[in-house]
């Protein structure tokens, strides 16, 4: 395959004594969908924060394509094409979908920061990035509170693309959500893989979901990884192995039915 | 069967946000309620007050409390926006005032010789936008909450200026300055008139005449172009433009507006900067005008400017407000305030329990409010 678009190479952490990354090697390609699977304490959360300029690694390298990066704050992160949807969204509820999708990063005419701002086409375009994602927002200057939380995370996601995210990291996007708005953010990620040209980290507790569309696995436990590969190549069962974090589900059943019997 | 459930395949979630008519849409505006209180207001006393409230005099009158309330409310309702609080307001005006008579009485400081009322009112400004950095820089350094801090400064600028006063001017009180704006044009801009050609016409057509028979009125106090001119910057900035934007995500939801690139502690210190600017400004209008300066000036300013953000529609939570709600909010304070002269059988009390009537019932307004736009989330 070409060129990774981001590779991780032996990424450490440490909080003090306590080691929650140790030597995590990482690959994401344009145009697929990587599931980052494991338990809760895992990890998880810490690599991506790493990946997104939150933390700064003990030990370890960062390349995006190809070329080595250090992110000393978020915006490094961000100005390298890593685009983070966090858990908490990054979103301000009291503000209209425009000012949310423009925040920080405003069209305005005349001198910053007292330009004027030129809603109209800030309000077009968040109206037609919103559209292309798969939501059309009746009215784009209605306040993000008045949305629901699929609608939200589609509205991070289409912001990050838009501002030119190469790679969109989503952290447990569908944990919070009702059945039917996880769909959708499932089918936002679908429609953002179809465009060919991103990489998608997609952070999720839920088995039947990376398997709807995720092309790779990672599977981390305990700060390591301890296994990985193509969907194809993996079984079922291993899978729900792995993301018991190793311990076999065969044992695990007969204990539950011992259990039963007792 | 029915068209409900024929429908029910092409429903869209975009569809379940009721986009309602014109009367919805001013029923989320943050200065829908202030404006009903404005209303009531200016009826009731129109009617109480004979019409006398709104004749030539009294109009410049109350013009003049609006305009003082104005000013320092515009400061307070940005700063609430951005989610903090400035207790300092009152004490930075006496603060202020205290500055620039001492040194129009006593001569600049650092033997600099004689003050004229520019320089006084800058070099006091300069003091004035320092303290306001302090203060957001104090709040946004040490993640305390802006209410504390400011409280602080509420106590230590009053005893500032009372002791400055005592070591230098041995009495706490300044009168008879000259009266600097019948000879500078500077002290004029502040302590004066405008708008005289108002008043010239409301003459010319038959009306603003005394009991001599000639022109009763001359012109508004200076303050009140001041209050406008503030008013329409603040408004301007604050809904159409990118530090506006910024205003407002600081105060919504500062981690999120951080982390898209939002300079979140400067906002928040320039506003400080900004109230202790129209706190200045209060002053300076007052000093020009009166020829006087008292180290109780100003006292308890700040409480009446959050209260006029309040029931302007300024979330006490930020994120949420305008400036045309303060407008409204003021003239409705700035008349209930004012009434006592017009109205013989009411004193002071009565505009304490109109405002902690109406305060009451903004914030429960502003709630439902709030419910509403993020549809009770
Ligand atoms: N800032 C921190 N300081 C100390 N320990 C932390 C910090 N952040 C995370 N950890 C620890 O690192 C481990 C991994 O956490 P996290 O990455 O959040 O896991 P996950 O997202 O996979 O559930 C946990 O044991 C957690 O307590
Ligand atoms: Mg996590």
């Amino acid at each position: 395959m070409a060129e990774p678009l981001i590779r991780t190479q032996g990424l450490t952490k440490k909080f003090g004594p306590f080691t929650a990354l140790n030597g995590i090697d990482l690959e994401v390609y344009k145009g697929e969908v990587l599931a980052l699977l494991g338990d809760n304490g895992a990890g998880k959360s810490t690599l991506i924060k790493i990946l997104s300029g939150v933390h700064q690694p003990t030990a370890g390298k960062i390349f995006v394509e190809g070329a080595e990066m250090k992110f000393a704050s978020p915006r490094d992160a961000s100005n390298a094409g890593i685009g983070t949807v966090y858990q908490d969204l990054a979103i301000n509820p009291l503000m209209s979908v425009t000012r949310n999708f423009f925040m920080g990063r405003e069209l305005y005419r005349g001198v910053a920061p007292f330009g004027l701002l030129d809603m109209t086409k800030m309000d077009e375009i968040a109206h037609a990035e919103m559209v292309k994602i798969g939501i059309d927002v009746s009215d784009p200057r209605q306040a993000v509170g008045t949305m629901s939380g699929g609608q939200r995370q589609t509205l991070a996601i289409a912001r990050a693309i838009y501002f030119g995210a190469k790679v969109l990291i989503l952290d447990e996007p569908t944990s919070a959500l009702g059945q039917k708005q996880q769909m959708g953010v499932l089918k936002t990620m679908m429609r953002v893989r179809a465009r060919g040209d991103i990489a998608i980290i997609f952070i999720t507790h839920n088995e039947i979901h990376s398997q709807l569309v995720a092309d790779r696995y990672t599977f981390l436990a305990l700060g390591e990884v301890i296994g990985g590969g193509a969907k194809a190549d993996l079984e079922h069962d291993e899978i729900r192995r792995l993301m018991a974090g190793g311990s076999d589900i065969g044992d695990l059943a007969k204990e539950l039915q011992d259990i039963q019997a007792e | 069967m029915s068209d409900t459930t024929k429908n029910s395949a092409e429903r869209k979630e975009a569809d379940r946000l009721q986009s309602g008519g014109l009367l919805s849409v001013l029923k989320r505006r943050p200065e829908a309620g202030s404006f009903l209180v404005m209303l009531v207001a200016v009826i009731v006393i129109s009617f109480a007050s004979n019409g006398n409230a709104f004749n030539p005099l009294g109009l410049k009158n109350n013009f003049t409390v609006i305009s003082q309330f104005g000013i320092i409310a515009t400061g307070a309702c940005l700063l609430m926006i951005a989610g903090d609080f400035d207790l300092s307001i009152g004490s930075m005006i006496g603060f202020a005032g205290m500055s620039m008579a001492m040194m129009l009485k006593w001569g600049l400081p650092f033997g600099l010789g004689a003050a004229t009322p520019f320089t006084a009112f800058l070099l006091t400004l300069v003091m004035t936008l320092a303290i306001g950095w302090l203060i957001g820089t104090i709040v946004v350094r040490s993640k305390l909450s802006s209410f504390i801090v400011s409280l602080a400064f509420l106590f230590f600028l009053r005893g500032v200026t009372e002791v400055s006063f005592r070591l230098i001017n041995q009495s706490t009180q300044i009168s008879g300055l000259q009266d600097f704006k019948e000879t500078s044009w500077f002290a004029a801009m502040f302590g004066g008139q405008a708008l005289g050609w108002f008043y010239d016409t409301w003459f010319a057509l038959g009306g603003n005449i005394n009991r001599a028979g000639n022109q009763w009125v001359t012109g508004f106090d200076a303050r009140f172009l001041w209050w406008v001119g503030l008013s329409l910057v603040a408004y301007i900035v604050l809904s159409r433009t990118q530090a506006g934007n910024w205003i407002f995500a600081t105060g919504d939801n500062s981690e999120s507006a951080r982390a898209n690139g939002v300079p979140v502690d400067k906002v928040r210190i320039s506003l400080f900067m900004f109230t202790a600017f129209c706190a200045t400004l209060f002053a300076a209008c007052q000093v020009f005008d009166t020829n006087t300066a008292d180290a109780a000036k100003g006292n308890l300013k700040e409480l009446e400017a959050i209260a006029i953000a309040v029931v302007g529609g300024t979330l006490m939570t930020g994120g949420f407000g305008s400036v045309i709600g303060i407008v409204f909010g003021a003239i409705t304070f700035g008349l209930v305030a004012n009434a006592v002269f017009f109205i013989p059988s009411i004193d002071g009390s009565y505009y304490r329990v109109f405002v902690g009537v109406v305060l009451l019932t903004a914030v429960f307004l502003n709630e439902s409010v709030r419910k509403r736009i993020t549809g009770g989330l």
